[in-house]
C-alpha cells in the first residue's frame, strides 16, 4: 500500500470517528437536556415539599413556643398567687392568735368544749395552748357545772393558734377542734375568695 | 386495714390516717359492719404501727378540686399535683364517682374529631362523645399511639375548645416521663391535664385514677362546654388492680379470677363519655388496654368489647414487620363512623372510600395467602393489583411517623392513591361521581 492510500484511510478512519463522536456527544447533550427538563419537574416537586414541611414545621413551632411560654407564665403567676396565699394566711393566723380576748372567743371555745363532749362523750381530757389555759378552766367549769359531763383540762399545753383538742378518757378517740385545723379544713374555699381578690374578679 | 369501735361509717368513705410519725395517709372504706371498718389505704400499709395510728372519718366520698386552672397540670393517681406547682384552686369540688348520664339526656355523637393518624381518622373515625377503645399487645406502641393521638387530636373547622385528658394508669416511669415530655415539648400540655399513676403505687389508686381523670374530664366538658378527649392507658392494670382488691376482700371471683362485678364496674368507667342535649361540649374516650398474650377473648377486651362502640385493634404481625402504627383494620371497627362522616361533616367520598379501602385491603389478604400456595405466577391481573394495593396499604396510608400529623384531605388522598392502583371497575363501593372527581388511576 502506498503512502497516500494509507494516509487517506487514516483520514477517512479519523472522519468516522470523528463524525461518530460529534453524533454522540449531540445525543449526550439531548439527553443531558431531557434530563434537566424532567428533573425541573421534580425538583419543583421536591422543593414545594421541602417548603411545605418547613411551613408545618415552623407553624409547630410557633405554637409550641406559644404553648410553653403561655404555659410557664400561668405558672409563674400560679406560684406568685401562692406565696401570696401562704402569706395572708401566716397573717390571719397571728391575728387570730392574739384575739384570745375578744368576747367572740370565749363564746367560740364554749361551742367548741360543748362539740367536743357531744361527739366523744360524757368524759373527756382537753388540751389548749398556755394563753387559753385559765380561760377554759374557767369555762369547763362553767360547763361541768351545767350539764352531767365530767371534762377534765390537761396541764400540758399544745402549740396551737386557738381552739381545743379533745380526747375519751381511754385515749382511743380523738376530736382535733382547734382553730388550726378548721382553717386548714377551710383553706380550700377562703384560697378561692383570695384568689379572685387578688384577680380583682370580685368587685 | 381493719378499724374497730366504729359506728357510723359509710362505704367509700374517704379516710384519713395518722401515724406515729405525724404523716398522713388516705384510704377509703371498703367494707363496715359489727362495729369493724375494712379500710384500704391508697399510699399503702407500709410502716404502720398497730399502736399509735389515728384514722379520721372524713364524713365524704373522695373529691375533686376542679377548675380551668387543670389544664396544663400533672398529677398523681390520687390528682394530687405532681409538677412542683401549688393545689389548684378550685371551682368547686366533684365526687370522683361521678353522676350517671341521663340516658334520656345523652346525645347521638355525630362530629368528626381530627386525630391526624391516617388510618383512625381515615377508616375507623372518632366520633365526639364516642367511646373507642385500643386493643393492643405487651410491648407493642399503643403508648406512642396514645402519645401522639393526645399531641395531633383536635376538632376541626370550628372554634370550639378541646382538651386532653390523659390517664396514665399503672405505667412505668419511663412511660410517665414520655407522656409528660411529648405533651410539653409538642406544645400540647397547656390543653391537657395529665393523671399519672406508676406501676409501683398501691392498687388501690389505680382505682381512683380513671375516675379522678373521667371526673376532670365531665367538668372541662359539661361545665366549661369543651370537647374533650379522655385516653386512658392501660386500663389492663387497672383491671388487675380489680382482681387483686377483690382477693383481698375474699371475693368469689369470676373468669380469670377477676370479679364478678368487672364487666359493671368497666362500664361505670367507660359510660362517662358522651354527649348531653343542651350542652355543648363532649367527652370522648379512648382506653387503651393491653391484651395478655394477645388474646382478645380474654375478659378485659371481651368485656371492653361490649360496652364500647367499635375498637381498633394493633396486629402483632404488622408490628413485626415494622408498620407503625400496626392497626390491624380487618379486626377494628368504629361503629359511629357512619354518623360522623360525610358531606357537611367530613367530606362527602370519606365513608366510601373507607368501605373500599376495607374491601381491597381483604381481597389483597386473600390474594397474598393464596399467591403462598401457588405463586405470584399463578395470579391474574386483578389479583396482582390487589397485591401491589395491600402492600401500598400497608406502606403509603397505614404507615406513618409518629410525629407526622396528616389531615383529612392527606388522608383522603393517600386512599385514592392507593385506590388508583386498581383498575376503575374494582371501586364497587364509590359513587361514580366521586370516582369521576377523585380517581387517579388509568381509565
Amino acid at each position: 500500500m502506498s503512502l497516500n492510500s494509507l494516509e487517506r484511510t487514516i483520514d477517512k478512519v479519523l472522519s468516522q470517528k470523528e463524525s461518530a463522536l460529534i453524533s454522540e456527544i449531540d445525543s449526550a447533550l439531548q439527553n443531558s437536556l431531557k434530563n434537566l427538563e424532567s428533573s425541573k419537574s421534580s425538583l419543583q416537586v421536591e422543593y414545594d415539599n421541602i417548603i411545605e414541611s418547613s411551613k408545618k414545621q415552623a407553624e409547630n413551632l410557633k405554637r409550641q413556643i406559644i404553648g410553653s411560654s403561655t404555659l410557664n407564665a400561668r405558672n409563674k403567676e400560679l406560684v406568685i398567687i401562692e406565696s401570696a396565699i401562704d402569706e395572708i394566711f401566716t397573717k390571719a393566723k397571728e391575728k387570730l392568735a392574739k384575739s384570745n380576748n375578744e368576747k367572740n372567743y370565749e363564746k367560740l371555745l364554749t361551742r367548741l368544749i360543748q362539740d367536743s363532749s357531744t361527739k366523744l362523750g360524757s368524759e373527756i381530757i382537753i388540751q389548749c395552748n398556755k394563753t387559753d389555759l385559765n380561760l377554759v378552766k374557767k369555762l369547763v367549769s362553767q360547763e361541768s357545772s351545767n350539764s352531767k359531763s365530767k371534762i377534765t383540762v390537761s396541764d400540758e399545753v399544745v402549740d396551737i393558734i386557738g381552739g381545743i383538742k379533745a380526747a375519751s378518757v381511754d385515749g382511743t378517740m380523738s376530736l382535733d377542734n382547734t382553730l388550726d385545723s378548721n382553717i386548714e379544713s377551710l383553706k380550700p374555699l377562703i384560697r378561692k375568695e383570695i384568689v379572685q381578690l387578688l384577680r380583682g374578679e370580685n368587685k | 386495714m381493719v378499724v374497730d369501735g366504729v359506728t357510723k361509717a359509710s362505704f367509700d368513705e374517704l379516710v384519713e390516717i395518722e401515724t406515729n410519725d405525724g404523716e398522713r395517709r388516705l384510704g377509703k372504706v371498703l367494707e363496715v359492719g359489727s362495729g369493724k371498718a375494712v379500710v384500704q389505704v391508697f399510699e399503702g400499709t407500709t410502716g404502720l404501727a398497730i399502736t399509735g395510728t389515728r384514722v379520721k372519718f372524713l364524713g365524704k366520698t373522695m373529691a375533686m378540686p376542679v377548675s380551668q386552672e387543670l389544664l396544663g397540670r400533672v398529677f398523681d393517681g390520687l390528682g394530687r399535683p405532681n409538677d412542683g406547682l401549688p393545689d389548684p384552686v378550685a371551682d368547686k369540688f366533684l365526687d370522683v364517682n361521678g353522676e350517671p348520664m341521663n340516658p334520656q339526656s345523652r346525645e347521638y355523637p355525630t362530629s368528626f374529631i381530627q386525630t391526624g393518624v391516617s388510618v383512625i381518622d381515615g377508616m375507623l373515625t372518632l366520633v365526639r362523645g364516642q367511646k373507642l377503645p385500643i386493643f393492643s399487645g405487651s410491648g407493642m406502641s399503643h403508648n406512642i399511639l396514645a402519645a401522639q393521638i393526645a399531641r395531633q387530636a383536635t376538632v376541626v373547622g370550628t372554634n370550639e375548645d378541646f382538651a386532653v385528658v390523659f390517664a396514665a394508669i399503672g405505667v412505668q416511669y419511663s412511660e410517665a416521663q414520655y407522656f409528660k415530655r411529648s405533651l410539653e415539648e409538642s406544645g400540647a400540655l397547656k390543653r391537657s391535664v395529665l393523671f399519672v399513676n406508676l406501676a409501683d403505687d398501691p392498687a388501690i389508686e389505680r382505682i381512683i385514677t380513671p375516675r379522678v381523670a373521667l371526673t376532670v374530664a365531665e367538668y372541662l366538658a359539661f361545665d366549661l362546654g369543651m370537647h374533650v378527649l379522655a385516653i386512658l392507658t392501660d386500663m389492663t392494670n387497672y383491671a388487675e388492680a380489680l382482681r387483686e382488691i377483690s382477693a383481698a376482700r375474699e371475693e368469689v371471683p369470676g373468669r380469670k379470677g377477676y370479679p364478678g362485678y368487672l364487666y359493671t364496674d368497666l362500664a361505670n368507667n367507660y359510660e362517662r363519655a358522651g354527649r348531653i342535649k343542651g350542652k355543648n361540649g363532649s367527652v370522648t374516650q379512648m382506653p387503651i388496654l393491653s391484651m395478655p398474650a394477645d388474646d382478645i377473648t380474654h375478659p378485659i377486651p371481651d368485656l371492653t368489647g361490649y360496652i364500647t362502640e367499635g375498637q381498633v385493634v394493633l396486629g402483632r404481625d404488622l408490628f413485626r414487620k415494622g408498620i407503625y402504627p400496626p392497626v390491624n383494620v380487618m379486626m377494628s371497627l368504629s361503629r359511629l363512623m357512619k354518623d360522623g362522616v360525610g358531606e357537611g361533616k367530613t367530606r362527602s367520598d370519606h365513608m366510601e372510600v373507607g368501605n373500599q379501602l376495607y374491601d381491597a385491603y381483604s381481597r389483597a389478604q386473600e390474594v397474598r395467602a393464596l399467591a403462598e400456595i401457588v405463586g405470584k405466577a399463578g395470579l391474574t391481573g386483578v389479583d396482582l393489583k390487589y397485591l401491589d394495593a395491600g402492600d401500598s396499604f400497608e406502606t403509603h396510608f397505614l404507615k406513618q411517623s409518629p410525629d407526622e400529623n396528616r389531615n383529612l384531605d392527606e388522608t383522603l388522598s393517600r386512599a385514592w392513591d392507593i385506590l388508583a392502583t386498581l383498575p376503575e371497575g374494582e371501586l364497587t363501593k364509590i359513587k361514580d361521581k366521586h370516582i369521576q372527581q377523585y380517581y387517579k388511576g388509568s381509565k
